[in-house]
């Protein structure tokens, strides 16, 4: 069985810290989220998790891209870049790193969430017949993808797994597992495109997209839960886990 | 009630046991023959590391067929997707193993969840329900007509005899395997058995045959003959002393569980209304507290236990309708080759009868 090999104390150095697990769930009602998945080579997957995670067969890089045109702290984009992993037999997408452009809703969802986000711009834009997604700092791509000729799919065909967000938290350093809610209330797929992927500056160094899966867009609202979970990154999830909701 | 053996032909890393996981399979293949098992089923797999090796299924049945007497060889089931298995080549192979087994095939047909085979072979999410349909339509045909000719949407052909025809006759059972809510509907409409693959609760089950049963009454059979049969997958580790068995049999489901749950399904990465849910194939191991962490203990109906816990979980499948159980009995080679063998003539000596009909 596939094991992730990351050092939790290495992956450290660039997570958020979590305030407590105590937190209201937060709708935000109008959210547009550009999801794209990519196969990448597998030499190096288990580097990319901590123990408590197993990566995928074949290893898949997922990026998301969501305007939120409103919220308690304005309206913001946040791009994040997650590996496909399972934390004992369930489906989640490991965070390596993210972006978001308005300060005050990156400090709400570190604190919060356990969101590790940088400051940089983003820009996610839809035409007839691409919705492309651009993320940039200093003047630098950091990201360029998009999906091409979008057609209707319904709402239940896109599916959402679960972030593990690695966070300093009041138990120690945990995966804090995020399971939002999306209410679609529209939704499209297309072909995949990636224009531009620093790996590195998204903390996933050994991440070589290779081979294109799928790409969608749904709009809807989408409600940041209360935690239920967090686990111990260091072992197993099946021992690892604890209850804090 | 029958009962039979299914192999998925696991291979625990780093990867360079098959020959020795093949060759364990085999002799419970023999014993169970031996023993009055019914049927030994052989999935197919692709690519899918560790969990399945059975990539040539058709081949390991042979071996079986050639090293059995009575067994029935449950070819179960065959991918009907053009890009893994055309379906010339899957009439003929399975006519093949029919006749070489002197008529003991029976023959499951399945499209493949996992986006590790699908993607793979990158065959089209979408299109797989519609591949599956017009097979079971057209295997019928080439195994029983002369010659046959089709003009179809996944695939055409200009008339030709497919051979060898099978030594049953019309040809052999056919069977679908049902991992998703809703696919018993699609084998009762056709007229072929329900092969469960994935573990059920008692209630889903009940659910499902009763539906089964209800549809396949008004089905159009795409075969010669209606198979009406209902099988569920179990797990079977049986002990005289029930604390052993379950403390051996959830490490074996556990592994089952961990290996399955890591397969990457198309539900999971793919927008498709072509797959609705992730077709998980193994129940976890039930928490005592609910929640993760919690000490684990064997999930309702499995037949991991001493003989009269199993007795009784059987009782309860045959009570809502099932007419055969299929178990795994092994995964990855956690438990050692005597323990599965020892497991198998328990079972036998100690639950069969309880299950011979008078």
């Amino acid at each position: 069985m596939l094991i992730g090999s990351a050092d939790p104390q290495a992956l450290a150095a660039h997570v958020a810290t979590l305030q407590g697990f105590d937190g209201e769930p937060q709708k935000l009602p109008c959210v547009e989220t550009l999801q794209l998945a990519f196969e990448f080579e597998s030499a190096g997957m288990e580097a990319l998790l901590p123990p408590a995670l197993h990566p995928t067969l074949p290893p898949v890089v997922t990026w998301l891209v969501q305007r939120v045109d409103s919220s308690p702290w304005g309206s913001f984009q946040l791009a994040q870049c997650r590996i496909e992993c399972r934390s004992g037999l369930r489906p989640r997408g490991f965070l390596r790193a993210g972006a978001i452009d308005n300060p005050e809703a990156g400090v709400q969802l570190a604190a919060r969430w356990g969101y590790s986000l940088r400051g940089a711009e983003i820009r996610l834009d839809r035409a007839y017949d691409r919705i492309r997604a651009l993320v940039s700092s200093g003047g630098r791509t950091l990201l360029d993808l998009e999906l091409r000729d979008p057609a209707p799919v319904r709402g239940e065909d896109v599916f959402y797994v679960a972030s593990m967000n690695l966070a300093h938290t009041p138990r120690g350093l945990r995966l804090v597992q995020v399971d939002p809610e999306f209410e679609v209330e529209r939704a499209e797929r297309g072909r995949p495109v990636l224009r531009h992927f620093e790996a590195a500056e998204w903390n996933a160094g050994g991440v070589r997209p290779r081979h294109p899966v799928s790409a969608s867009f749904t709009l809807g609202a989408v409600t940041l839960p209360a935690l239920r979970y967090v686990c111990r990154p260091d072992v197993l999830a099946f021992e690892g886990s604890e209850r804090v909701g | 009630m029958k009962f039979g053996i299914f192999f998925e032909l696991s291979v625990p890393r780093p990867l360079t046991g098959e020959r020795e996981v093949f060759e364990n399979a085999l002799a419970q293949a023999r014993l169970a023959d031996a023993l009055g098992f019914e049927t030994a089923w052989a999935v197919e797999h692709h690519f899918l590391e560790e969990y399945s090796h059975s990539s040539a299924p058709e081949l390991f049945l042979t071996a079986v067929a050639m090293q059995t007497r009575r067994i029935r060889v449950g070819h179960g089931a065959v991918v009907c997707v053009p890009e893994i298995n055309h379906p010339i080549r899957v009439a003929e192979r399975a006519a093949f193993l029919d006749v070489l087994s002197g008529g003991r095939l029976e023959f499951g047909t399945a499209r493949s969840s996992t986006w590790t085979e699908i993607g793979g072979f990158e065959a089209d999410p979408d299109a797989t329900k519609k591949d599956w349909d017009e097979y079971v339509r057209v295997l019928p045909r080439m195994w029983k007509e002369p010659r046959f000719a089709h003009q179809g949407r996944c695939f055409s052909m200009p008339e030709r005899a497919v051979l060898p025809k099978p030594l049953q006759r019309p040809h052999p059972p056919m069977w679908v395997t049902v991992t998703s809510p809703g696919t018993e509907l699609d084998a009762a409409e056709r007229g072929l058995g329900c092969l469960g693959v994935a573990a059920a609760s008692f209630a889903e089950q009940e659910r499902r045959t009763r539906e089964y049963h209800h549809r396949i009454r008004s089905c159009e059979p795409v075969g010669g003959t209606v198979n009406d049969r209902v099988s569920t997958l179990n797990f079977l580790y049986c002990h005289e002393e029930a604390k052993i068995a379950a403390e051996r049999g959830l490490r074996f489901l556990g592994t089952f569980a961990m290996l399955n749950a890591h397969l990457l399904f198309t539900r999971e990465v793919y927008p498709t209304s072509a797959y609705q849910s992730l077709a998980n194939l193994a129940p976890a191991p039930s928490r005592s507290g609910g929640a993760p962490g919690d000490a684990p203990r064997v999930p309702d109906g499995l037949c991991l236990g001493d003989p009269e816990q199993i007795v009784r979980a059987v009782k309860r499948w045959e009570s809502i309708g099932v007419d055969e159980i299929n178990f795994l009995l092994n995964a990855s080679e956690v438990l050692p080759q005597q323990q599965v063998l020892d497991s198998l003539q328990l079972f036998a000596r100690e639950v069969m009868p309880a299950f011979r009909p008078c």
